[in-house]
């Protein structure tokens, strides 16, 4: 629902980051957890938008990965998947102890490169 | 460094190699940054984050908490609502110190409006800050906003499978309020059921069935806060001491 103001937000933190060599971006990649309730299809509406209303920024693409949850057992330790958001580790214990699945970060960032 | 990007649109306009920065840019940063800005402001108070859907019974819940502890603690609530001053309005009418956050339609609030909205109420003295959010169980999951607690309210009409649906503001409340207790007798809701879920997802969570109507569970809650403002200030004259 705030797909827009992550777009920003990611426009903002590669401003922040590489200044104007963000011009030359070619492709940006977005790796969301799926506890962070970022839609791959609505971001990417929400990106298209964006670059539409700014043009400098018209050829850059975005990709998005996501994570599945993973959650930490102290019992057995080890990390065990969470399935349909069941925190509870195969050997029957709960743990909301999350190894990944809350993160929301830029991963990787294609510069375009003339010969 | 090569890469493997191969959709239609890059294809045109890559010439010769192509630069790949692996990075780790986390975003919403700039949020977590003004978040522990207001944590550091309001070392004396002890705030809470209430979050719901619309219409579980926030606001009636915070009136009713402020006529109750209107002689144990001072309270002050900043409410969030994408277009009306209304539920401010209605805190003011029982005495309540608060200042409406009117988001513009927006579906959250973030820490930069609680920021602001501190330069505009005098809390001075105010033991207890509730930031009511925009209802809503997605989207304000993911925005800290400096608080000490997070508190969701969940009510009996909206049906008992809502912590698997909306795992994350479970997953970072430290309290689930079952509010409209009055109406268990006539909707299809477990308390058990409801429990049992919340605590798949987040096996700390604590949880009080409560009706602001009958007065059910009420005192518990505020019992609940009194402990929550009691704690903070232990610790921040632990802290002193050290």
């Amino acid at each position: 629902m705030h797909e827009l103001s992550i777009v920003k937000d990611i426009f903002d933190t590669l401003e922040g980051h590489y200044g104007a060599r963000v011009e030359d971006v070619q492709q940006i990649q977005v790796t969301a957890g799926l506890l962070s309730n970022v839609q791959p299809v609505l971001i990417q509406n929400a990106f298209d938008a964006f670059i539409a209303e700014n043009r400098g920024y018209v050829e850059m693409e975005l990709e998005v990965v996501v994570n599945d949850i993973v959650a930490y057992c102290d019992v057995c330790q080890q990390n065990f998947p969470v399935h349909y958001h069941r925190f509870v580790c195969p050997c029957g214990r709960s743990s909301s102890t999350i190894v990944q699945g809350n993160e929301l970060y830029i991963s990787k960032v294609i510069f375009k490169q003339e010969k | 460094m090569s890469t493997n990007t191969s959709s239609p649109k890059s294809a045109g306009n890559r010439v010769g190699s192509v630069q790949c920065d692996n990075t780790t840019l986390h975003l919403l940063k700039a949020n977590d940054y003004v978040a522990n800005a207001i944590r550091e402001r309001l070392k004396d108070v002890c705030v809470i984050n209430v979050c719901s859907s619309p219409g579980s019974g926030k606001t009636t819940l915070m009136q009713e908490t402020g006529k109750l502890l209107a002689n144990d603690l001072n309270i002050s609530v900043l409410v969030g609502d994408p277009e009306t001053e209304r539920d401010a309005i209605r805190m003011r009418e029982v005495g309540i110190n608060a200042l409406q956050i009117v988001t513009g339609g927006m579906c959250h609030i973030e820490a930069q409006m609680i920021l602001q909205a501190l330069d505009h109420i005098d809390i001075t003295g105010t033991d207890l800050l509730f930031i009511e959010n925009v209802g809503n169980l997605l989207c304000p999951s993911a925005f800290d906003l400096g608080e000490d607690y997070r508190v969701t309210l969940l009510a009996t009409t909206e049906g008992d499978d809502k912590p698997k649906k909306y795992p994350r503001m479970f997953l970072t409340s430290e309290l689930m309020l079952v509010s409209k207790s009055d109406l268990l007798p006539y909707v299809p809701f477990s308390v058990d059921a409801v429990t049992k879920d919340a605590r798949e997802v987040n096996p700390n969570i604590e949880v009080i069935t409560i009706s602001t109507l009958k007065n059910e569970g009420i005192d518990e809650w505020c019992d609940w806060l009194k402990e929550k403002v009691k704690q903070k200030k232990e610790s921040r004259l632990q802290a002193e001491v050290k």
